[in-house]
């Protein structure tokens, strides 16, 4: 019995063939392993690299190297706090110890008694003009304050539905979604 | 002061910024694009297109400052084989935040943009390399190909044409180091991000073994203005070695952070104090980041430099990738200093001694001066660190780029850091809580 459901092994084993070398549909793979599982288990990553003809020490070796891929068990809901330069100026140290305090956690990583939270300080996300910001369940907070975090953990506390699912590789599954853009007007 | 430019001749990039549903096909096509392309396939010759690009003076707006059309023509042209265009949209620089704006307001520029780079180095296939965190770009791109595919401007018969031409998506998983364009290859390939030893080049052996051009989000997505306008008409702006416009982020400290595409010449107080507002009510600018945390620092005092990158050159720092960071008199320039110093260990590779040992070097030391365990000592350690880290001897710029951040930010800064090292005090503003 393997810890990756069959179906999603076989649509790993067809990656390799979207590549022209097959050793690029590593990452797309255990994206999809991390989809299914939440985090990336050694048994995951060893039936990743026999699905790709691989050493499992290799796959793992890629897994450990990216920030991404999560070798624990994470929250359901993951905050990405952005807690570099532009972000710290304008007061992500408090708004991370806001999140703490409303998720019930010490540090990062850890996830919260009901399983449903956990967060990560992370490097700079790209979105310095909306500092500070956060990457909640797939999609970008902007301009945090106490308030929002309280009202993004809300949501998620009594909100049943599922998560926005992991964007599969090349996103070549499933119609593209109806999107919800974020401009902002230059100058 | 160098005289006010920014609106001579009108915006580039942004030209179509603004308009309701530019992500969408239609509204693109509308206002002409996919019409540099369509003239490009079925009428030029990729040396034209070559030629067009010289022209206008283009110069990669990644942090490299390379000449886009010099980087083309290194990619042989008799190479059997396949031969890859490679986009760099792994934004990660501190404070860079330009080239996610591009791709959210206008995903088909980059698409159009890297087809006609694959175009001009005799390649079929550009893969764009795309920071995982990028979720909506990454959706917009994506259905920004499936649009441009079903309308026939990619696959098999662009425009009509016999000329194969695709744009693929790969996501990225959290690494600063993708931004080196080796690194971005090896992981391209599956690998751990590692920059490669040089030679050979990518232009030679690039991905997967295959001559390739490794362009930013940016730089590509100027190409097709440039070629339905043409290289001279772009070339009108600028300086007189750097032309153009280019996006600068502006955050941090400051009224109206926001990205802008600016007329390269300006200074960055247009940028600071007329574009963005100035500094906050009450406080003083005291330092401001010119091209993303790896440019070294300036003072207050040089607001009137000017963003002409070679000027900027012969300063010492550089344009880079456009990410302005400025910083008022309420923030401590040495905890600034130390916050980024663990972002540079944090994301070492690990490949090359100087880079995975100084970092963390750097990090332990700024930890005993904010513990107020400082003394002369550690600013010895640091100035050594500094240099170690310089001067070609790390594999990729990234060792450079923190041996910047301690030598720059302690040549401007001394006094903040006698004051944390010898005196044991910080005489400015607040804490700042995660430094």
């Amino acid at each position: 019995m393997s810890t990756l459901s069959a179906h999603l092994l076989d649509e790993i084993k067809a990656l390799p063939a979207r590549y022209p070398q097959p050793r690029s549909a590593v990452m797309p793979a255990l994206d999809l392993a991390q989809e299914e599982l939440g985090y990336l288990t050694p048994e995951a990553m060893t039936e990743v690299a026999t699905a790709l003809n691989l050493d499992a020490g290799y796959v793992e070796g890629v897994a450990t190297f990216y920030t991404l891929f999560h070798l624990e068990p994470i929250g359901k809901h993951r905050f990405y706090m952005c807690t570099n330069l532009s972000c710290t100026l304008r007061g992500a140290g408090e708004i991370v110890e806001h999140l703490r305090g409303v998720i019930g956690v010490k540090e990062p990583g850890e996830v919260s008694s009901d399983g449903l939270f956990s967060y990560e300080e992370v490097e700079c996300m790209g979105a310095c003009e909306y500092a500070p910001m956060a990457r909640v369940d797939h999609r970008y907070r902007y301009d945090l304050t106490p308030e929002k975090i309280d009202q993004l953990v809300a949501e998620r506390k009594s909100s049943s539905s599922p998560l926005s699912p992991t964007l599969s590789p090349e996103g070549e599954r499933g119609k593209p979604k109806p999107k919800r853009v974020s401009r902002k007007k230059s100058g | 002061m160098a005289e006010r430019r920014g609106t001579v001749g009108g915006p580039v990039l942004t030209e179509w910024f603004g308009k309701p549903d530019l992500h969408t096909l239609d509204v693109y096509r509308s206002l002409g694009g996919y019409s540099a392309m369509q003239k490009v396939v079925t009428s030029m010759t990729a040396q034209q297109v070559i030629d067009e690009v010289k022209t206008s003076g283009l110069r990669g707006r990644g942090g490299a400052d390379f000449p886009t059309a010099m980087k083309w023509s290194f990619v042989p042209k008799d190479h059997p084989g396949p031969k890859y265009i490679v986009v760099n949209a792994d934004e990660s620089e501190p404070g860079s935040a330009k080239d996610r704006y591009l791709m959210e307001n206008s995903p088909h520029m980059l698409v159009e943009g890297a087809a006609i780079a694959s175009f001009a180095i005799g390649g079929h296939h550009a893969w764009i390399y795309i920071r995982g965190e990028y979720d909506l770009p990454f959706e917009m791109l994506r259905d920004a190909i499936a649009e441009a595919h079903a309308k026939g401007y990619l696959g098999d018969h662009p425009f009509g044409t016999d000329y194969p031409l695709d744009v693929r998506l790969y996501r990225g998983h959290g690494a600063y180091i993708c931004g080196e364009e080796t690194a971005l290859l090896e992981s391209l390939e599956g690998k751990r991000a590692q920059p490669r030893s040089r030679p050979p080049f990518p232009a030679l052996k690039g991905a997967w073994g295959m001559p390739t051009a490794v362009n930013n989000v940016e730089t590509l997505s100027t190409v097709p203005w440039i070629m339905r306008n043409g290289g001279a008409e772009y070339a009108k702006r600028g300086t007189e070695k750097a032309k153009g416009t280019r996006m600068v982020t502006v955050s941090g400290d400051i009224q109206r952070p926001g990205n802008y595409e600016i007329e390269i010449g300006i200074t960055y107080r247009d940028i600071i104090e007329g574009l963005a507002g100035g500094a906050l009510p009450g406080r003083q600018l005291k330092v401001f980041w010119p091209g993303g945390s790896s440019a070294k620092v300036l003072p207050a005092s040089m607001l009137d430099t000017s963003t002409d990158l070679d000027g900027l050159k012969a300063l010492g720092t550089m344009g880079g990738s456009g990410g302005i960071i400025v910083m008022d008199d309420s923030h401590c320039v040495v905890k600034a200093a130390a916050r980024l110093l663990r972002f540079y260990a944090f994301e070492s590779c690990g490949k090359c001694t100087p880079c995975r040992v100084g970092g963390n070097w750097a990090v332990r030391t700024y930890e005993r001066i904010l513990a107020n365990e400082g003394s002369q000592l550690e600013l010895g350690i640091l100035e050594r660190v500094s240099e170690g880290l310089q001067n070609g001897r790390c594999l990729c710029g990234l060792g450079d780029a923190a041996g910047w951040v301690i030598e720059s930010t302690y040549r401007h800064f001394r006094d903040e850091y006698e004051d944390h090292a010898l005196r044991h005090t910080c005489n400015v503003g607040k804490a700042l809580a995660h430094a």
